[in-house]
């Protein structure tokens, strides 16, 4: 591990000497080959490693590892869902987020604990720094320099399904072939990337970057034959502090006492008072004004014609948003940065009417830009040709993660790349790849949904994508995820599940022991005072019963009963959240049993659609032709899905497939992802 | 049967073989076998064929040409009435080829094919099932998709009801979403749940003119029941039911029957009624309470799912029916009464317009008001919606995503009805109605 560690301070060196003097120090061959290092990648290699693959992050540049190419926070509402799981299953962006953040609040905070969205504003440096040393001290991983030319590929094991192989990747720099059971692709946005500022376009994938990577993407589209779509997105011109008149904007302060977002931590690296404001501010009718006046100025507006549902940017608010104040954020980049970030003035128009554009908002007035917003073009591959362990169908050892797979957002990328390094490695140490339920977590429902559904603008994760929102909670993604994460999965350390343990026992002792407590609701009264109870007065409650009550909390019950549950008080709002969803979650257990047995159904992946011998419509049929579910779960929530259709899909699979269990190859796979079941296949957790 | 492989599920078929024939009468019949089935071939031969076409299916102009299905509205010659929607077709030549489809079998396959909504499904059910002529008109009105509209409306505004709780939930924090956006919510839930309340409480109307009303017959021994059946010989056109007589021995069976029943007729002996018309009243009031459960169960004598027979009319002195008749006229606390001789029919056709008239109130008149629920299926979703509704109130102020959990599960049960909505169309709302930024 030490020589690992070397071997990385002396390539990190190097590479200030030289950008491509990688291979001479590394191995000529790998388990896992993780090619990109933003928040898929670091997470990707990371997962890989920890599962105990020996791994390998190439990057286009060492400095830029962990960088946050937009925006300056991570979380959020559904975001902040997927960074608890993230942390939960050991990956690094929660602890990154506690080391990097500078402003810290639970957003949704009155609106119940299932939606709460912990978030926090990030100091870039701070949270580059954490990832680069966690990386630094991650045993079996090392991180080179370079840029992937090609995807070396191979004749697939006829064992499996897929028709190719992938066996390692080939440098620009033209050397010797690296060599690998599995490749993690993370380019983001730099698959045919190009980027657009007024009327010029250049390639690339991040304004500051080398140019995208032709030889991977020629691979991709010819030689595997992937389905590409183009997508586009676009990031904001920074501003220099000083040049703001904050006393125009609306002071956002942080919460008071910041919650960390990862489950191991107990307080973030930043003080509560050393905290770092927001400020919120409102465009004006000269902003539209502006944004009218240079249309024709604006390729990448231009070009919006089937864009996304949502507004990506400034210019796509006021046009299709006409007459409307808009929301801007001001946003600190870090404790000692001299920037801010104007969250929703994403924009493309030339730099000089940027510039005009900002100067139309009060508070900017005499606004500096240090660097102009841009929009960006990207090829992403089309997700449904991914199987739910996020490799690509066709291609043996091939995942894919992040922007590449037609998402948007920090926390998305972190999920996926966790995800899809879990299976890379998995793969690489001959173990059955595994999938993530959607009754299960928020990474099983973006996996689900991606490669179930497919995308048609960048994909971001929203607590309404998730049927069971009452059980995926922020609070409960430890119990749901970190047990199985050490014992199934594999991907997380010992330290973490012994303290996931812990605290699951010790919720579940203390949830029995406000069972234990049962009174009368007269006798309640007594206790508590003034608490209105709907129960009639010879109603016998027992503590849990009370704690669902909006005005009862864990410390009253403690206070009226010290001797046994006064021992529990760090518990007390995990008690009090479960004490109210409990109820509900078990209303809903019956449908996620549906659920998670309709995914475990695997549907042969060379299904013949279009002549299946039953009873579909051709619209039905071409929908199942051309998305290709993985499972009947995935079927039923295409769109133009009948439920005559399922009936007979679930009846054709099952007379088959018993037919042909034994005698098909292509069968190993679906008893392989049968296994995936037991990860999902959980009672709640703490059960009583 | 070629003409209805890919036209609506509700196709009959008005098939006219112009075959030449030496007749000079035209004759019709119901091709396709009688009894239920989901598709009627009606064939019409003779030298006004095309009389008959121009007339019933509107084609006023031309005809189509030969083997050609158009489909059409199909009407009643006379009175214009629609009959049905249809194809017709005509031919010059023979009809080899042609052969009927069996029962149900293009309903399968529309259902199959993906052209039917559930609401039209069960619609066209009803249709096969139709017997009598309101049970007809009020099937074909569900196929128009009346009753599917009013679900697909709720559906709607339910949809963005969710809608804009998610987007309060998901979007409010980093977003310009108005918190007046939940009590608009708040207004339209409670007017929904006002609306399909309001449908609930149709009192099986619809139900009932699908499965028929439920007529018991009750009475003492020799009342007159059994006559009062034959000779209510009639077709049951008013979608009646016949139920087995009810004997006096079986009381409680009885009594059971009589609750469960839309309609009861109770059979009195005129001649054993008192033979002074002023204590018949009282007499009448008495027999009922023996006849009839006991009021706390929801039946009274005064209510309309009650009528009096009675019968043996013709063994009553005229003058003292007739003053009986007048002391019975509306009289409070009675149901109305009808004097009627199962043996000579004296009184029958009065009584027949009595009869007709409660069936109809029972029923509703299918072609005016709102449409009713004609399967206890929906009735249970759209129940289950409601009370689902009732949680959003319950936790709109304590918990939001409680709240929405609510509006999530009143939509699964409507989506039962009209189809499963998924979460893709919410955010499809949400983007169309608020600004949501990147």
């Amino acid at each position: 591990m030490l020589a690992q560690k070397l071997h990385l301070l002396r390539h990190n060196v190097l590479s200030f000497v030289s950008s491509r003097t990688g291979s001479d120090f590394t191995r000529r061959q790998y388990d896992v080959i993780v090619v990109g290092g933003g928040h898929a990648g670091t997470e990707a290699a990371a997962a890989a490693a920890r599962l105990g693959a020996e791994t390998l992050l190439i990057t286009q540049k060492i400095m830029t590892i962990g960088a946050l190419s937009c925006n300056p926070s991570l979380g959020g509402v559904g975001k902040g869902q997927l960074v608890r799981e993230v942390d939960a299953l050991d990956g690094l962006c929660g602890r990154a987020g506690d080391a990097a953040g500078v402003h810290f609040s639970i957003l949704n905070r009155s609106k119940g604990p299932a939606v709460w969205g912990p978030r926090a504003q990030l100091d870039r440096e701070r949270y580059r720094q954490f990832i680069q040393s966690e990386l630094l001290s991650t045993p079996r991983l090392t991180v080179l320099e370079g840029s992937v030319d090609e995807l070396l590929v191979s004749q697939p094991n006829p064992e499996e399904p897929g028709h190719h192989r992938v066996t390692g990747i080939r440098l620009v720099d033209g050397s010797h072939p690296i060599l690998s059971s599995s490749v993690v692709l993370t380019t983001g946005t730099f698959l045919s990337g190009s980027l657009f500022m007024g009327q010029t376009t250049s390639p690339g994938g991040r304004m500051g970057d080398a140019q995208s990577c032709a030889g991977l993407s020629y691979t991709l589209k010819e030689t595997l034959g992937l389905r590409v779509g183009r997508l586009r997105t676009g990031t904001p011109p920074r501003i220099v502090k000083e040049s703001v008149d904050l006393s125009l904007a609306q002071l956002q302060a942080p919460d008071k006492q910041p919650t960390p977002f990862s489950f191991l931590n107990t307080h973030t690296r930043c003080k509560p008072e050393e905290q770092l404001p927001c400020y919120l501010t409102h465009t004006t009718p000269g902003v539209e004004r502006v944004v009218r006046e240079s249309v024709h100025l604006n390729c990448h507006i231009q070009q919006d014609a089937k864009g996304p549902r949502y507004c990506p940017s400034i210019e796509s608010r006021v046009l299709r948003f006409p007459g409307r104040r808009h929301q801007v954020w001001l946003e600190p980049e870090g404790l000692t940065s001299d920037l801010l970030y104007p969250q929703g003035l994403s924009m493309t128009m030339p730099p000089e009417l940027q510039l005009r554009l900002l100067r139309e908002i009060p508070a900017l007035h005499r606004a500096e830009i240090r660097t102009p917003g841009y929009g960006v073009q990207y090829d992403f591959v089309c997700p449904t040709q991914l199987t739910p362990s996020l490799q690509v169908k066709s291609t043996q050892g091939l995942f894919l993660a992040g922007q590449i797979n037609g998402t948007t957002g920090y926390e998305e990328a972190a999920a996926q790349g966790l995800w899809a390094g879990v299976n890379a490695g998995r793969t690489a140490l001959s173990l059955p790849p595994m999938a993530l339920s959607r009754t299960q977590s928020y990474i099983g429902v973006l996996i689900d949904d991606l490669v179930g559904r497919g995308v048609t603008e960048p994909y971001r994760m929203f607590t309404s994508r998730a049927e069971f929102r009452t059980y995926l909670r922020p609070d409960n993604a430890d119990l749901r995820l970190t047990p199985r994460g050490f014992e199934e999965v594999g991907c997380v350390t010992l330290r973490r599940y012994k303290k996931a343990v812990s605290v699951r026992d010790g919720l579940q002792e203390a949830l029995m022991a406000l069972q234990s407590v049962a009174l009368s609701s007269t006798r309640w009264r007594e206790k508590l005072g003034n608490i209105s109870l709907s129960e009639n007065k010879s109603t016998t409650l027992n503590g849990l019963d009370l704690l669902q009550y909006k005005d009862v909390s864990f410390e009253m019950l403690a206070s009226a009963f010290p001797e046994c549950l006064s021992q529990y008080f760090e518990y007390s709002q995990r008690l009090k959240i479960e004490a109210v969803y409990r109820p509900h979650c078990e209303k809903q257990s019956r449908e996620m049993e549906r659920i998670r047995s309709e995914e475990s159904l695997s549907l042969p992946s060379d299904m013949d659609y279009l002549s299946l011998p039953v009873s579909l419509s051709q619209e039905v049929r071409e929908i199942l032709d051309r998305v290709r579910p993985n499972t009947l779960g995935a079927a039923t929530r295409l769109p133009g899905m009948t439920p005559a259709g399922i009936i007979h899909l679930l009846n054709y699979v099952l007379r088959t497939g018993q037919r042909n269990r034994h005698t098909e190859h292509r069968n190993r796979s679906s008893q392989k992802e049968g296994e995936k079941g037991q990860l999902c296949a959980s009672n709640i957790p703490i059960s009583q | 049967i070629f003409f209805v492989h890919r036209a609506s599920p509700s196709a009959r078929g008005l098939c006219i073989p112009t075959r030449a024939v030496c007749d000079a009468e035209t004759i019709f019949a119901l091709s396709s076998g009688h009894g239920r089935c989901g598709v009627a071939v009606v064939r019409v031969s003779g030298p006004a064929s095309s009389m008959v076409l121009r007339n019933m299916a509107g084609l006023t102009q031309a005809l189509p040409p030969p083997r050609t299905a158009l489909l059409r509205r199909i009407t009643d010659p006379k009175s214009k009435e629609l009959l049905d929607r249809g194809l017709v077709l005509w031919f010059k030549g023979s009809l080899e080829g042609v052969r009927p489809a069996e029962a149900g079998e293009f309903t399968r396959r529309a259902f199959h094919a993906g052209k039917l909504g559930l609401t039209e499904v069960e619609g066209l059910g009803d249709l096969i099932h139709a017997e009598t002529e309101a049970q007809r008109r009020q099937a074909l009105r569900q196929m128009d998709g009346e009753l599917g509209r009013l679900y697909q409306d709720w559906s709607y505004r339910l949809k963005r009801c969710l809608a804009h709780v998610e987007a309060f939930i998901d979007f409010s924090e980093d977003e310009l979403i108005e918190d007046g956006v939940l009590n608009q919510v708040d207004s339209s839930v409670r007017q929904l749940e006002t609306e399909i309340e309001r449908h609930l409480k149709d009192e099986r109307r619809g139900e009932r003119l699908r499965t028929g009303v439920q007529v018991v017959i009750a009475g003492a021994t020799n009342a007159g029941k059994s006559s009062l059946l034959n000779t209510h010989r009639v077709p049951p056109s008013r979608g009646t039911t016949r139920r087995p007589l009810v004997e006096r021995e079986g009381v409680r069976r009885a009594r059971q029957r009589v609750e469960q029943a839309d309609l009861t007729l109770v059979v009195v002996d005129s001649t054993q009624l008192p033979p002074d018309p002023q204590l018949v009243a009282a007499f009448l009031q008495q027999h009922l309470s023996t006849v009839l459960p006991s009021p706390e169960a929801g039946m009274t004598a005064a209510s309309d799912k009650v009528l009096l027979v009675l019968n043996k009319s013709d063994l009553v002195p005229e003058e003292q029916r007739e003053r009986t008749e007048g002391e019975l006229r509306e009289r409070p606390g009675l149901p109305p009464a009808c004097f009627l001789s199962c043996s000579t029919s004296t009184g029958l056709e009065d009584f027949l317009t009595v009869l007709q008239s409660r069936v109809k109130t029972l029923c509703g008149d299918p072609l005016s008001g709102a449409p009713s629920l004609t399967q206890a299926r929906h009735r249970a979703h759209l129940q289950q919606s409601v009370q689902a509704l009732n949680q959003y109130h319950q936790y709109r102020d304590q918990d939001l995503a409680l709240a929405a959990e609510g509006v999530r599960l009143a939509l699964t049960h409507l989506g039962r009805i009209t189809g499963r909505v998924g979460a893709e169309e919410i955010l499809d709302i949400i983007f169309r109605d608020f600004c949501i930024g990147k």
